[in-house]
C-alpha cells in the first residue's frame, strides 16, 4: 500500500511540476548551504589536522608553562618554569628532548668609532642544539646570512645574534661579545658564529610554538652554557619532548608531567591529541556555528513546504473528498500528503546534497590557493545519509499539520467543495 | 430482509447562523436488486439522503441499517470500510482524480482495500471494457469526454463489487443521447448483475428505468409510486 501511496503522491507532484520546482528550490538553497558549509569546515578540520601532524609529529609532545593550555587557561602564575633537562632525558620512554630558556641580560658588544663600547640589556635565549637537529620542523626556518652558521652540539660559547641586535653591538661573525650572567658568576665571552637572516616578507621568523620565535632582537646560546651564566634552569619556556619509538605518547607524556610537578616544575604536557581536539573544538564550533546560519535558510524551505502543502490541501478538497468516499480512511489520507511533502523534502535533499558537495569542493579549491594550501575535500557519508534522511524528515514534519487538515476534512464538506 | 432502512431520520446541520433541518422524520426501505429513484425539488433533502444511504453522513436521530446492520453503531473507520467495499458513488460531475489515468481511478478504491496490484490493474481493465472503454485505459480525465468520464466513474464504483450504487444527477452533465447510454449501463447492473441502484435524479429519462419513485419535499417522502 506505501507503493501505490508514493505513486498517488508522486503523481500528484508531478501534476503540479512549477509549484513542486519551486518549492524543492526552497528546500535546497537551505541543504546546499549547510551541506557545503559543513564539508569545507571538515576539510579545514582535517587539513588543520594534517598539518599539525606534519610540524609536530605523532610521536612528539611539548611541555608549556602549567595553566597556559587548555580550557582552563589561568592568568596565574609565570610564563617560564623550572626544567631538569638532563633528568628529564633519562625518563623511560623519552628519546630526546630540547628546550629553551630565556633572560633578560646585560651584553657588551664592540666599540664603536669614538671608543665607546655597545652595550645593553638585551634577551637571551638559551636553545638545545637539539632543537636544531632533532626538531627542525617546530623552529621553523632559521637561517644565517651568509658566512656564518648555527651553532652544535659541542659547542659552548658561541652565539648567535638577530640582525637587529649585531647591528646595536656592532659585532660581525668571528667577533665576540660578553654577557652578564648573576652578580656571583663570572662574565663570559662568546663568539659570533652567525647572524640570522632577515626574512624576505618582513615577517618575524617564527617556529611553530610561540616560545621561540626568531627574533632580530635577540641573542641565542647554547642551552647548556644558560647554566655557567645563570645556573639550573628556573627560566625554561618552553621544551619539546620525543618519545622512544613504539611509545604511548600521552601515557609518557602524562608520567613526565606528573613526575616534574612533583620535582617542582610547574608544567603542563601537551601532545599533539591535545592540540588537535583544541582546534577541533574551535573549527567545529564555527562550523557549527555557520551550518546554524545556513539552517535558518533550511527552516524557510520547511515553511516553503508547509505553504505549499497547504494550498495543495485547498484546491485538492475535493480529490479528498472523492478519496474518503470511494474508501480513504483519515490514515491514507495523512499518509499520501505527509509522503507527498517528504518527497519534496527528499528530493530537496538530493539536489541540495549535490550542489553543496560540489559548492565546497569549488570553495576548497579557492580558499587553498588564497592560503596556499591543499584543503582536503571530505564528502562525509555520515554528512550525506543524515542530509538525505534529514531533508525527507524536514519535508515530512512540514507537511504533518496540512495533512492532518486534509485528513480531517469531513467527507461531505469535502465533496461539495468547489 | 431489506438491503436498507431507513426509519423516521432526522439530519440537521448548521450553515453559518441558521440551522437547517434537510431531513425531518424519513422513512424509505430499499430491496435488494431494485432501481430507486429519488425526486424533488432542490432544498428537499436529495442530497442529504443519498449521504446518509451512502454512509458518507450520520442521521442526527432516527435508525439507519445497512444489511441489518445500524449504522449509528459503526465508528469512522467501520463506516470507511463499509462504504469502500458496498457502496459505489456516482456523481453529477464525475469526480475523477485529474491526476490520475483511467485505470488509476478504477483502482483507487481496491488500492485504499489494500487489493494486491495485479488482480485490482486486472479488475480495473475488465471494468473499464465493460463500460466500453478498454481503448481509453492510460487516458487521464482531461482527455476523456463527459460521457467517457462518467463510465469511468461507474467503472470505478463497481471495483469492489458492491451492493448498492448511489447515483446523484449521473446524466445532470451529459446531454441526452449520452445519458441515455449511462443510464442503460445503470439499468443493466440491476438486470445482469443484481446491485441495487439509487438514482438522485430530475431527469424523466432516468425515471423511466427506475422500479419505484419516491419524491420527497421538505425532509419527507411525500409519494412513493411504482413504475410500470
Amino acid at each position: 500500500m506505501l507503493r501505490d501511496f508514493l505513486v498517488l503522491a508522486g503523481s500528484s507532484i508531478l501534476h503540479r511540476k512549477i509549484r513542486s520546482w519551486l518549492t524543492v528550490i526552497g528546500v535546497f538553497i537551505g541543504i546546499t548551504a549547510v551541506v557545503a558549509l559543513i564539508s569545507v569546515g571538515l576539510g579545514l578540520e582535517r587539513t588543520i589536522d594534517d598539518e599539525v601532524a606534519k610540524v609536530f609529529g605523532v610521536d612528539t609532545f611539548v611541555l608549556a608553562p602549567r595553566g597556559s593550555f587548555g580550557p582552563a587557561r589561568s592568568s596565574e602564575g609565570s610564563n617560564q618554569y623550572a626544567l631538569d633537562l638532563e633528568w628529564l632525558r633519562t625518563l623511560d620512554g623519552v628519546q630526546t628532548a630540547a628546550a629553551v630558556r630565556q633572560r633578560t641580560a646585560f651584553v657588551q658588544g664592540q666599540p664603536g668609532p669614538e671608543g665607546r663600547l655597545a652595550q645593553g640589556f638585551l634577551p637571551v635565549m638559551g636553545l638545545s642544539p637539539e632543537l636544531i637537529t632533532s626538531f627542525s620542523s617546530f623552529v621553523g626556518s632559521l637561517e644565517v646570512e651568509p658566512g656564518g652558521r648555527l651553532f652544535q652540539e659541542a659547542d659552548s660559547v658561541v652565539a648567535v645574534l638577530g640582525r637587529e641586535v649585531a647591528t646595536r653591538l656592532r659585532v660581525d661573525v668571528g667577533q665576540t661579545i660578553v654577557i652578564a650572567g648573576d652578580a656571583d658568576k663570572p662574565e663570559i665571552t662568546f663568539t659570533v658564529v652567525g647572524i640570522l637572516a632577515t626574512a624576505d616578507d618582513e615577517r618575524p621568523q617564527q617556529g611553530f610554538t610561540s616560545g621561540m620565535p626568531a627574533s632580530a632582537t635577540t641573542i641565542y646560546i647554547p642551552y647548556g652554557t644558560m647554566e655557567s651564566l645563570w645556573g639550573p634552569a628556573q627560566d625554561v619556556l618552553v621544551t619539546l619532548v620525543r618519545t622512544a619509538p613504539g611509545r604511548d605518547v600521552d601515557e609518557v607524556a602524562n608520567r613526565a608531567q606528573a613526575e616534574l610537578r612533583a620535582r617542582g616544575s610547574r608544567v603542563t604536557a601537551i601532545t599533539y591529541s591535545d592540540i588537535s581536539s583544541a582546534i577541533g573544538t574551535v573549527t567545529s564550533t564555527v562550523s557549527a556555528f555557520l551550518a546554524g546560519i545556513a539552517g535558518i535558510s533550511l527552516l524557510v524551505g520547511g515553511v516553503g513546504v508547509m505553504n505549499t502543502m497547504f494550498t495543495s490541501v485547498l484546491e485538492r478538497t475535493k480529490e479528498i473528498g472523492i478519496m474518503k468516499a470511494v474508501g480513504a480512511k483519515n490514515s491514507h489520507i495523512l499518509s499520501i500528503f505527509v509522503i507527498e511533502s517528504g518527497m519534496m523534502g527528499l528530493v530537496g535533499g538530493i539536489v541540495g546534497t549535490l550542489l553543496g558537495l560540489g559548492l565546497s569542493a569549488v570553495a576548497s579549491a579557492i580558499i587553498g590557493r588564497m592560503f596556499d594550501v591543499r584543503i582536503a575535500v571530505v564528502a562525509s557519508p555520515v554528512l550525506i545519509t543524515a542530509t538525505l534522511g534529514g531533508s525527507f524528515l524536514l519535508g515530512a514534519v512540514a507537511g504533518l499539520w496540512p495533512a492532518r487538515r486534509a485528513s480531517k476534512l469531513p467527507v461531505v464538506d469535502a465533496l461539495r467543495y468547489e | 430482509m431489506p438491503l436498507l432502512e431507513l426509519a423516521g431520520i432526522t439530519k440537521d446541520y448548521r450553515l453559518g447562523k441558521t440551522f437547517v433541518h434537510a431531513l425531518r422524520g424519513l422513512d424509505l426501505t430499499i430491496e435488494q436488486g431494485e432501481i430507486v429513484a429519488l425526486m424533488g425539488p432542490s432544498g428537499s433533502g436529495k442530497s442529504t439522503l443519498m449521504h446518509i444511504l451512502g454512509a458518507l453522513d450520520t442521521p442526527t436521530s432516527g435508525m439507519a441499517a445497512f444489511d441489518g446492520q445500524s449504522l449509528q453503531q459503526l465508528s469512522e473507520n467501520q463506516l470507511v470500510t463499509l462504504r469502500g467495499r458496498k457502496v459505489g458513488f456516482v456523481f453529477q460531475t464525475f469526480n475523477l482524480v485529474p491526476t490520475l489515468s483511467a485505470q488509476k481511478n478504477v483502482e483507487l478504491p481496491m488500492i485504499f482495500l489494500g487489493v494486491p496490484k495485479r488482480k485490482r490493474a486486472a479488475r480495473a481493465k475488465e471494468l473499464l471494457t465493460k463500460v466500453g472503454l478498454a481503448d481509453r485505459i492510460r487516458h487521464k480525465p482531461n482527455e476523456l469526454s463527459g460521457g467517457e468520464r462518467q463510465r469511468v466513474a461507474i467503472a470505478r464504483a463497481l471495483a469492489n463489487n458492491p451492493e448498492i450504487i448511489l447515483a446523484d444527477e449521473p446524466t445532470g452533465n451529459l446531454d441526452t443521447e449520452t445519458g441515455g447510454t449511462i443510464l442503460e449501463l445503470l439499468r443493466r447492473l440491476s438486470v445482469d448483475d443484481g446491485k441495487t441502484v439509487v438514482l438522485v435524479t430530475h431527469d424523466p429519462e432516468a425515471v423511466r428505468i427506475a422500479g419505484r419513485v419516491i419524491r420527497l419535499r421538505d425532509g419527507r417522502t411525500v409519494e412513493e409510486k411504482a413504475n410500470a
